[in-house]
């Protein structure tokens, strides 16, 4: 029996378990005791994230003036959360297989995770926010609880998805006529078993109803707005068909003007194939 | 006057009133004939918008416009105003997300078209 976004989660954890390198990585950066050298000694044990990890710093995405030929350069460079950052964005991808395709095409599912990250990066980097990859992180996040859900209730889901369909609704509006709670809830459960960041989990949360995110509303307001953008620009899909919709105060709270749209909006568009050849 | 993007702006426009960076210092001021290298430098201090004299906002872009093809313009407006249906059009972010947006699949029809 399902009745809560907790419900969605039990026993999926142990099939969607992030590998547990990331978990050991998370817990050296997070304790102030552990060197760069302990941390750089972990990531390097996994050459598959070794390797991306040194083709991630090297792209044109960072484009650092010198090339970074080891992960102890790297954290001193790129510096250790944010590297935390880009293994489990690199990471989270491959835990999610095996998802029904009537459902979901994966492909544009994480395009339209990845154009969020892009656009959330831009514009944090427009506020001049630290550890801007943390904002790459949110947008390949914030909806990662729907794929749990294809996987757990394909039947809810599906009817969720039909309903959207024949009303013309906004998928998050229909998961929650229907089936009593939508993707945002069941991601947050899911960051919340994965122990990742306070942060994040808020972000998950709260990325349709910015105005109940009380600890990060910034961060908040920043991936609210990303996913409207990368919607609007049709940077792949993750089953909502419109373009969500704008709660004005998450866009006052950024104290953007709107002149920063079109040079935002021209930076992912060049960005956003080389995030997709680095990441998917 | 009005409030121009950074791309809209051209050499020879006059500026109605100072440009600020984030701390409030004036980096140009009111009155001051644009040329080529202030638009670089505004390119490159990341100033996203200017305030100019005797132009308006709605008439450039109502400008930019005229030189799409009317029938591929009028066509994304539609599919676009469709994908919009949820979003309030009287606030200015969706209006100009969804001109842009507009603007953005005129041109990659017409770039493909021609290619």
């Amino acid at each position: 029996m399902i009745t809560g976004p907790h419900d969605v989660i039990k026993g999926y954890v142990e099939v969607a378990s992030l590998p547990t390198i990331f978990a050991r990585i998370n817990e050296a950066v997070n304790n102030p005791r552990s060197s760069m050298q302990d941390i750089a000694r972990i990531i390097s044990e996994d050459a598959g994230l070794t390797a991306r990890l040194l083709m991630v710093v090297n792209s044109a995405f960072f484009s650092f003036p010198q090339r970074i030929d080891s992960i102890t350069q790297a954290i001193a460079i790129v510096g250790t959360q944010q590297l935390r950052d880009l293994a489990l964005a690199t990471s989270v991808m491959k835990v999610f297989t095996g998802i029904p395709d009537d459902l979901v095409d994966m492909e544009r599912f994480w395009k339209h995770s990845i154009g969020v990250g892009i656009a959330a990066r831009a514009m944090a980097a427009v506020r001049r926010e630290t550890n801007l990859e943390r904002f790459f992180v949110s947008g390949i996040l914030h909806d990662i609880g729907r794929l749990v859900m294809y996987v757990k209730i394909p039947d809810l889901s599906r009817a969720a998805l039909l309903r959207a369909r024949e009303n013309r609704e906004l998928l998050h509006i229909a998961e929650e006529q229907s089936i009593g709670f939508d993707h945002a809830a069941v991601g947050r459960a899911l960051m919340q078993a994965w122990r990742l960041p306070v942060h994040q989990e808020e972000i998950v949360a709260f990325h349709h109803r910015p105005a109940l995110a009380t600890r990060f509303p910034v961060e908040t307001a920043i991936v609210h707005v990303a996913d409207i953008i990368a919607h609007s620009m049709g940077l792949g899909s993750s089953g909502e068909q419109f373009v969500p919709a704008l709660h004005p105060d998450a866009w006052e709270r950024l104290g953007f003007s709107i002149s920063i749209l079109a040079p935002t909006m021209e930076q992912i568009d060049r960005q956003f194939a080389d995030a997709v050849k680095l990441i998917l | 006057m009005g409030k121009l993007n950074l791309d809209q702006l051209r050499p020879g426009m006059v500026l109605a009133a100072d440009i600020l960076d984030r701390n409030g210092r004036v980096l140009l001021k009111a009155g001051l004939e644009l040329t080529e290298r202030h638009l670089t430098l505004l390119r490159q201090w990341g100033v996203p918008e200017a305030d100019v004299q005797g132009v308006d906002r709605e008439e450039i872009n109502a400008r930019e416009c005229m030189e799409l093809d009317q029938e591929l313009l009028a066509h994304a407006e539609a599919s676009y105003r469709s994908l919009f249906r949820h979003c309030d059009l009287e606030h200015p972010f969706n209006q100009e997300l969804l001109r842009l947006c507009v603007i953005r699949a005129v041109q990659r029809t017409m770039k493909g078209m021609q290619s």
